[in-house]
C-alpha cells in the first residue's frame, strides 16, 4: 500500500538527507523504521505525507503523491506526532477528535458515534470532555492516538510514540499499537517497543537502507545494530 | 510558584468551573453572553451619586453564582487586577468634590466619596458578571457562540487557536523561568545580557512549533475553514434568561428599590 | 493600562468598539484577500508566546525593578499589522476573560488603546519607514540600530498615544474629577519611562531574532528602491514624535488646565458633543444642541447624568438609600446562606 520508488531528497544546499530509497510496504503490515539521529526517518515520515517532495516517486495505493492528490491521500494515512501538544490543538479531546472527521465531510451525528466508538475501542471515555491542557501525557498520547482513528485512516505512522512516558503508559500504548489492525509504520529508538509492534525493520543510515527484514532478525544482530550507531534491545541484551 | 504557574493554575481553575454542571451551566453561551452585557451596561450606567440604587445591582450576580453553584468568593481573587487603576482613578474624587452631599450623624459624606465607592461598586460588579460567564461557559460553546454573532471566523479560530496554545506557551516559559533562577539565585528578573535570547529562543522555537501546527491541521483535512464540535441550539429557556435578566436590571435602574426599601423602615 | 468596565460610559465603550471592531473586520478583509493559510497557527502561537512572554520579568539594570516587553510591536514586526492586530485582540480578550484583567465591555477601548496604536502606528509610521530607511548608513550594524530605534520609538509613541486615549476615555466618560490636564500630566510621564523600558526589551528580543533568522521579521533586508521614501517618512515620524511630546510638555506647563479643556471641548460641534455624551455642566460648553441632548437624556437615556438632579431632597433620600442598602446588603448575604444550605442538602 505503501511504495518508495528511487526517493532522494536534500533541504537546499544542504546534504543530502535521503538518497534513492525504495521499499514497499504491504497492506496490513507493521513496520518499524529505526536509525540514529539525522539518519533520515522523520524525512521518510514527511515524504510519505506530502509534507514535503523530493526527486523519485512515493505511492500511496498506488497513486502518487503530488499536490493534487494530497486531500486524497492525506484521508488514507493517519499521523501521530511525537508532540501531542503540536497535534492537539483544540480545547477539548472531543473537539480535537471531531476536527478531521467533520472536515472530511462526515456528518456530525456520524462523527459524533465516531468518537464514541474511538474512546469506547481505546478505554478512553473519560476523557472526551476534558481539556487537553489538563490531561497527563500519557493520557495526551493516547488522546493523540484517539483523534488520528476518529479519522478511520487505512494506514497509522507514527512518531516515537512511547517517548518520554512512564513503563505503565508505555505499555499500554504498545498494547493499543499492537490491537489495531490498520497498517503500521512507526519510528523510534525504543526498539523493545519496535520489537513488541512490528514484524519488519527498515533500518536506515544517513539516508540510505542498510537492512530491511524480519524484526527478529534484524533486532538480535548486534554488529549491525551496532555498526549503525544502536543497540540492541534491553529484553535481548542480556543473553 | 512563579508568575505563569499561577496564571496556568488560574486557566485550569476557570476550566473545572466551566465543566461543572447546573442551570446556568446549561444555558446557551449566547443567552448568557446577552444577559452579562446588558447587566454591565446597566450597571455602568448608573450615576456616579447614585450610590444606593447602584448598591441593589449586587443581588442579580450573587443570586446567579448561588444558582450556578460557584462560590463568590472564588472571583475575589481577580479584582486584584481590577481595583488598583480604578482605585487610582476614583481615590482623587474625594479631593476633587468636596460638596458635602449629605450627613451621617454630624460628619458629612461629600460628593466625591459617593462617587468614588459608586465607581469601585461598579467595578466590582462588572467583575462578578463577566467571571459568572465564564466560570459557567466552556471557551469552545463561547466561540460557538461568537460565530452566531456573525464575528469573523477568523477571529475565532485564532481565539480558540490561542487558548489552547497559551497553555503550552505558558508552561513552557515557566519551565524556562525556573531553569533561569535556578543558575542565577538572587535575580529578580532576568538580566539585560540575556534580554534578547531569553524570549528569543523560545520565539523562533515556537515559528517552528506553528508549522509543525499547520502541518498537523493539514493532515487532518483544514482546507482553510473550522467546523465547530458544538452548535448550543437557543431555546426558549435561553431567551427567558436573557430577556429576565435584562428586564430586571432595567427595573432596577429605573427603580431605587433600596430608597423603597428604607423608606419602609425610616419614615 | 488595561481598563476596566467601570472606567467607561456605555456611549464611550461602544464607540471605542465600533472603532476597533471596523479595524478588525479590515485586518480579516486584507488577511483574506492575501490568502496565506499557514498564517493563522502561526499567529496563534505567536500570540500564546507575547501572552506568556508579558509575565516575564526583565530586570531594569540599575534599579531595583523590572519591566515587560510590548507585544505590539513584536508581533507587528513579526505578523505585519493586519495579523498583529488580531493577534493582540485575542490576547487581550484572553486577558479579559480568563484573568479579569481589562473589562468585557471595555474590550474595545483596550483593544484600540494597546493594539490598534502598537500595530498600526508603530507599523506603518514608525517600524517600515524606519526600516526601509537609509538611516545609518548599510550593512548589518546599520540594521542593528534601525531596529533598535524602530523599536525603542514605536514603544514610546504608541504608549503615548495609548495613555492619552485612556484619560480621553476616562474623562469623557465622566467618571472622574481629576481635571483633564492634571489627569494627562500624571499619565504621560510615567508611561514614557514604561515605553522607553519596554522599547529596549523588545529591541533585545528583535535584534535577537534578526541575529538568528533575520527572513522572519518584516521590512528587513529591504530593497535599495524602497528607500527613497525614507525623507517623507522621517518627517512623518518627526511630526507624530513633536505632537505627542509637545502636547505632553503643554499640558504639564499649563498652569490651568481648565483652557485645554476649552480648547479641547469648547471648540466641539455639537454633534460630536451629543455623540460622545459630554456634559455641558462638566464642561462648560453652552450650545443648544448640547442642551436639547442634555434634555433628551435626562428623559431616556441609560447615560450617567452627571448634574447632580434633585439636590434639594437628596440629603432626605439618601438616608432611606443607605437604611435600604444595608438591607440589600443584608438579602445578598441571606441569597448566599440559601444556596450554601440548598448545596449541602442536595449533596447529601
Amino acid at each position: 500500500m505503501i511504495e518508495f520508488k528511487d526517493v532522494s531528497f536534500s533541504y537546499e544546499r544542504g546534504t543530502p538527507v535521503i538518497e534513492h530509497l525504495s521499499f514497499r510496504i504491504e497492506a496490513g503490515q507493521s513496520v518499524g523504521l529505526i536509525g540514529a539521529n539525522g539518519a533520515g526517518k522523520s524525512t521518510v515520515m514527511k515524504l510519505l505525507l506530502g509534507l514535503v517532495s523530493g526527486e523519485g516517486e512515493v505511492l500511496v495505493d498506488g497513486t502518487p503523491v503530488q499536490k493534487t492528490t494530497l486531500s486524497q491521500i492525506r484521508r488514507k494515512l493517519g499521523f501521530v506526532l511525537q508532540n501531542s501538544d503540536h497535534q492537539m490543538f483544540m480545547p477539548t479531546v472531543y473537539e480535537d477528535m471531531m476536527f478531521a472527521p467533520l472536515n472530511y465531510g462526515v456528518p456530525r451525528d456520524q462523527a459524533e458515534q465516531r468518537v464514541d466508538a474511538v474512546l469506547a475501542q481505546l478505554g478512553l471515555e473519560d476523557l472526551k470532555h476534558r481539556h487537553n491542557h489538563r490531561i497527563s501525557g500519557g493520557e495526551k498520547r493516547m488522546a493523540a492516538i484517539a483523534t488520528i482513528l476518529a479519522m478511520e485512516p487505512e494506514a497509522i505512522l507514527m512518531d516515537e510514540p512511547t517517548a518520554a512516558l512512564d513503563p505503565y503508559n508505555r505499555r499500554i500504548i504498545i498494547n493499543t499499537i499492537r490491537d489495531l489492525k490498520q497498517t503500521k509504520l512507526i519510528t523510534s529508538h525504543d526498539l523493545d517497543m519496535i520489537l513488541d509492534t512490528c514484524e519488519r525493520v527498515i533500518l536506515l543510515s544517513d539516508g540510505k537502507i542498510v537492512a530491511d527484514g524480519r524484526a527478529d532478525d534484524i533486532l538480535r544482530n548486534r554488529e549491525l545494530l551496532e555498526a549503525n550507531r544502536m543497540e540492541l534491545p534491553f529484553c535481548l541484551a542480556g543473553r | 510558584m512563579n508568575k505563569m504557574e499561577k496564571a496556568l493554575h488560574e486557566l485550569s481553575e476557570m476550566d473545572a468551573l466551566a465543566a461543572q454542571d447546573s442551570p446556568i451551566h446549561r444555558l446557551s453561551p449566547l443567552s448568557k453572553l446577552i444577559a452579562t452585557v446588558v447587566y454591565i451596561v446597566v450597571t455602568v450606567s448608573f450615576n456616579k451619586y447614585q450610590l444606593s440604587g447602584l448598591a441593589v445591582m449586587v443581588l442579580i450576580p450573587v443570586f446567579l453564582f448561588q444558582v450556578s453553584g460557584i462560590p463568590v468568593r472564588t472571583c475575589f481573587y481577580k479584582l486584584r487586577i481590577v481595583l488598583p487603576l480604578v482605585m487610582a482613578v476614583g481615590l482623587f474624587n474625594p479631593l476633587f468634590d468636596r460638596a458635602p452631599m449629605f450627613y451621617v450623624g454630624s460628619v458629612a459624606v461629600s460628593g466625591g466619596v459617593v462617587s468614588m465607592l459608586s465607581l469601585m461598586l461598579k467595578g466590582v460588579f462588572c467583575l462578578m458578571m463577566s467571571f459568572l460567564l465564564i466560570a459557567t461557559t466552556p471557551i469552545d460553546s463561547l466561540c460557538a457562540a461568537l460565530r452566531r454573532l456573525h464575528v469573523p471566523s477568523m477571529l475565532v479560530t485564532l481565539l480558540l487557536l490561542t487558548y489552547r496554545y497559551v497553555g503550552v506557551m505558558t508552561e513552557e516559559l515557566a519551565i524556562m523561568t525556573d531553569a533561569y533562577h535556578l543558575r542565577a539565585p538572587g535575580q529578580k528578573g532576568i538580566h539585560i545580557s540575556a534580554w534578547g535570547s531569553f524570549l528569543g529562543q523560545v520565539l523562533l522555537r515556537s515559528m517552528d512549533r506553528a508549522q509543525e501546527l499547520y502541518s498537523s491541521m493539514l493532515l487532518r483535512g483544514y482546507e482553510g475553514e473550522f467546523r465547530y464540535a458544538k452548535t448550543s441550539p437557543f431555546g426558549a429557556v435561553d431567551a427567558a434568561y436573557a430577556l429576565g435578566i435584562s428586564a430586571l436590571c432595567l427595573l432596577l435602574r429605573y427603580v431605587n428599590l433600596a430608597e423603597t426599601l428604607g423608606r419602609l423602615l425610616v419614615r | 493600562m488595561h481598563m476596566a468596565d467601570a472606567l467607561l460610559a456605555p456611549a464611550v465603550a461602544a464607540t471605542m468598539y465600533a472603532a476597533s471592531g471596523v479595524t478588525a473586520g479590515i485586518s480579516v478583509h486584507k488577511l483574506r484577500k492575501d490568502d496565506e493559510p499557514q498564517k493563522l497557527p502561526t499567529m496563534a502561537v505567536a500570540a500564546a508566546l507575547v501572552f506568556a512572554g508579558q509575565m516575564i520579568n526583565y530586570t531594569i539594570p540599575g534599579t531595583g525593578s523590572s519591566g515587560h516587553m510590548c507585544g505590539g510591536m513584536l508581533l507587528s514586526a513579526l505578523l505585519g499589522p493586519q495579523a498583529g492586530f488580531l493577534s493582540m485582540i485575542v490576547i487581550l480578550a484572553i486577558q479579559c476573560l480568563f484573568f479579569a484583567d481589562g473589562g468585557l465591555l471595555a474590550l474595545g477601548a483596550n483593544v484600540w488603546n494597546m493594539a490598534f496604536y502598537g500595530c498600526f502606528v508603530g507599523y506603518y509610521l514608525i517600524w517600515r519607514p524606519i526600516m526601509r530607511s537609509g538611516l545609518f548608513g548599510s550593512g548589518k550594524g546599520a540594521q542593528r540600530a534601525r531596529i533598535i530605534l524602530a523599536s525603542i520609538l514605536g514603544c514610546v509613541i504608541t504608549l503615548q498615544l495609548g495613555a492619552l486615549s485612556v484619560v480621553l476615555e476616562t474623562s469623557l466618560s465622566g467618571i472622574t474629577e481629576l481635571p483633564f490636564g492634571a489627569f494627562v500630566a500624571l499619565m504621560q510621564p510615567i508611561h514614557l519611562a514604561i515605553g522607553l523600558i519596554e522599547g529596549l526589551i523588545t529591541s533585545a528580543v528583535l535584534v535577537f531574532v534578526f541575529e538568528s533568522r533575520p527572513e522572519l521579521l518584516r521590512d528587513v533586508n529591504a530593497r535599495p528602491g524602497e528607500a527613497k521614501r525614507s525623507l517623507k517618512a522621517t518627517i512623518a515620524i518627526l511630526a507624530v514624535v513633536a505632537l505627542v511630546v509637545g502636547g505632553g510638555l503643554s499640558l504639564l506647563a499649563s498652569s490651568n488646565p481648565d483652557g485645554l479643556e476649552w480648547a479641547l471641548f469648547g471648540n466641539a460641534e455639537a454633534g460630536y458633543a451629543e455623540n460622545m455624551a459630554l456634559d455641558e455642566d462638566d464642561f462648560g460648553v453652552q450650545s443648544d444642541a448640547a442642551d436639547k441632548a442634555a434634555a433628551i437624556q435626562e428623559h431616556t437615556s441609560l447615560l450617567p447624568d452627571y448634574a447632580f438632579t434633585n439636590s434639594d431632597s437628596a440629603a432626605g433620600t439618601t438616608v432611606s438609600g443607605i437604611v435600604g442598602a444595608a438591607m440589600v446588603a443584608a438579602v445578598a448575604l441571606l441569597i448566599c446562606l440559601a444556596g450554601g444550605f440548598f448545596r449541602k442538602k442536595h449533596s447529601k
